[in-house]
């Protein structure tokens, strides 16, 4: 199949994810909704259903939402309830909210108050303690609720093989993500900023296995082209979300192209493989456990700023020219760990610009303006 | 040899402005409307700087639009750039020695870093319109004054009024219950003028301040918030008679830049 028409289907599918829930729907399956971050979305897979990603909306307003939601609640989460209760995903069979942010702790009480009526809704505590025995221990009990929670949904126990197999399905999925992601660099004349956030986009609302079927195929044919002389100029990206196209064709009128990126509903997602284990509920939490460079994650090495030298080195290793920092509004973690990522990025010499950014921009002027600015400075770097 | 005309159009939010160069260092004409993206503004600056220098579009050898409404001019124009870049290149023009550029426009504040012409570095504020000329515009409205009588009111202040700067609505809210307090209005005056230069001056130390500080675009004028700045700041800041006009000329002087190379 050709690389045109690959995309097209993966752009088909990042755009109209209700459509894909009603496809699954037609096809008798149950889907479950899935938060950020870090939820173990094999377990649904293993239980036979299909998990569907909620990062919010580049098109919904918020509206019902606000009777749940402090103002300074980023647009992601208050989006995500918005769909979930203005009848945008009401065919879900249940939803999973994790708690890992200061935001989603307290809106997984709002989702069960405002949701519990429709639809069973799973609670999820990962343990920032992750690493020791008890904290391996905590993510399993975790891990063992959602499990049951699942069960009882898909109406049928999942045994340690099913979640094994999950492991693997997964494990291929993220591997292929990861070779995109460099191809994409590499042939960033065909997988522009666009096309390349919606490909990684359509992961979160198809089912794992033929995704990564189709993801292979699109990997295969970038692989017979040849690198290309890239003349513009190439950044990494960073933040919770990119994926509002008309913010990404920015990038291209200006020819910039994304060479790597510390997205969190991108790369981030798909960093950390899960090891092979007989207890398949352990690899998960050994997976979790793996988790690195994360800016909501307890890092005891934390002083010395390993994180922000991480992404520092990513703009370097990757033949980025410098860094374009998407900052979620208001998101406190992320805007907290800022003065450090600039350290490091000011000591590493690599330029970045900061944007502020919600789900519910719909005028990019001025973003327009950085980036075609930023555009002239990297050029001057180069 | 040929003379080589260049334009350069500045689209602002609320002023279009033109500069016409000759052999990008003779400034042959000028025209400021003080309406800008989305009106009429733009194509009367473009006819009246023609008008001024007695020469046709045809004429042109170059076009160059910039500011916010610059994608505006794709037709006219014979390439766009952000007037960040623009206001570098006009300010390194001016002032040969400059290494800060601060341009406060209608919408939005931006603090450049000037590294031998070349804009190296940059910040621009968020969303939110505290410190830039909308400001001044809301304020003054308020204080029922003319924006362009706000450096010599504020002058005449004796007292100290601190002012919010962290929220147009909030500081508006602010000015209102000073004036029913009977504050005097020169004092509130100079209260806006160094909440202004507060904001702006935390922009420009995220960028890092460095001699010379030139300051650009309309609010410059208002010779209340240059003082401010240079009490916050500690540094001299300079401007220039063709303040407003400084986008327009970094954009003129980037099309003689492109003729001159295609040369």
């Amino acid at each position: 199949m050709s690389i045109e028409i690959l995309l097209n289907e993966f752009k088909t599918v990042a755009e109209n994810p209700a459509k894909q829930l009603a496809d699954f729907k037609a096809a008798g399956k149950k889907v479950i909704g899935v938060l950020p971050y870090y939820a173990p979305e094999e377990l649904v897979y293993a239980a036979g259903m299909v998990p569907m990603g909620i990062w919010g909306s580049n098109t919904k307003t918020i509206s019902m939402a606000k009777e749940y939601c402090a103002t300074f609640y980023c647009t992601i989460a208050q989006l995500a309830l918005e769909m979930l209760l203005d009848g945008t995903m009401d065919q879900l069979d249940g939803v999973i909210t994790p708690t890992i942010c200061d935001t989603l702790r307290p809106m997984s009480q709002n989702f069960r108050v405002a949701l519990s009526h429709k639809l069973p809704v799973i609670f999820l505590a990962h343990p920032q303690n992750r690493f020791a025995d008890y904290g391996l221990k905590f993510t399993m009990d975790q891990y063992g609720n959602v499990r049951k929670e699942l069960e009882k949904i898909a109406g049928k126990e999942m045994t340690n093989e099913d979640i094994q197999n999950a492991i693997r399905v997964y494990n291929a999925s993220r591997a292929a993500r990861r070779k995109f992601v460099k191809l994409a660099s590499d042939h960033c004349d065909v997988i522009t900023a666009t096309k390349r956030s919606a490909v990684l986009k359509a992961s979160w609302f198809m089912l794992k296995d033929e995704y990564t079927e189709k993801l292979e195929a699109l990997n295969a044919e970038l692989e017979k082209l040849p690198v290309c002389d890239w003349k513009g100029t190439k950044v990494v990206t960073s933040g919770i979300v990119c994926d509002n196209p008309k913010l990404l064709a920015i990038f291209e009128e200006n020819n910039i192209a994304i060479a790597a990126d510390d997205v969190a509903q991108e790369t981030r997602a798909f960093r950390v493989d899960a090891p092979e284990n007989a207890d398949a509920m352990m690899s998960l939490a050994l997976q979790f456990a793996a988790q690195d460079y994360e800016v909501l994650l307890y890092d005891k090495f934390s002083s010395q700023n390993r994180r922000g030298e991480f992404v520092a080195n990513l703009v370097k290793e990757s033949g980025a020219q410098g860094l374009v920092l998407f900052m979620q509004q208001f998101c406190d973690p992320e805007e907290m760990e800022y003065p450090s990522l600039k350290k490091a990025l000011d000591d590493a010499g690599v330029a970045h610009i900061k944007l502020g950014v919600d789900q519910q921009m719909r005028d990019f002027g001025q973003a327009r303006t950085a980036i075609q600015a930023f555009g002239d400075v990297l050029e001057m770097r180069k | 040899m040929k003379d080589i005309y260049t334009l350069g159009i500045d689209v602002g939010s609320t002023a279009s402005k033109c500069v016409m160069l000759k052999n990008g260092t003779e400034i042959v004409a000028k025209s400021l409307i003080g309406v800008g993206a989305g009106t009429s503004g733009p194509q009367r600056a473009i006819d009246e700087v023609l008008a001024a220098a007695g020469k046709t579009k045809e004429e042109m050898d170059y076009i160059l639009a910039t500011g916010y409404g610059r994608n505006s001019l794709l037709e006219i124009a014979d390439k766009q750039m952000s007037e960040l870049s623009c206001h570098a290149r006009g300010a390194y023009f001016l002032f040969p020695e400059v290494h800060t550029v601060i341009d406060i426009g209608g919408q939005d504040v931006k603090v450049l870093h000037i590294d031998q012409g070349m804009m190296t570095n940059f910040q621009m504020n968020d969303k939110c319109a505290a410190g830039t000329g909308r400001f001044l515009d809301v304020m003054a409205r308020v204080l029922e004054v003319k924006v362009s009588d706000l450096a010599e009111l504020g002058a005449k202040s004796t007292k100290e009024v601190g002012i919010s700067s962290t929220c147009t609505v909030f500081a508006e809210s602010e000015v209102i219950s000073q004036l029913a307090m009977a504050t005097d209005k020169c004092d509130i005056i100079n209260g806006i003028h160094r909440s202004v230069a507060s904001r702006v001056v935390g922009l420009a130390r995220r960028v890092g301040v460095q001699d010379q500080v030139v300051m650009t675009g309309g609010v410059a004028q208002n010779t209340g918030i240059v003082h401010a700045l240079e009490e916050e700041l500690g540094h001299t800041v300079h401007t220039s008679p063709l303040t407003q006009y400084n986008g327009a000329l970094g954009a003129a002087l980037f099309g003689w830049e492109k003729c001159s190379r295609e040369q």
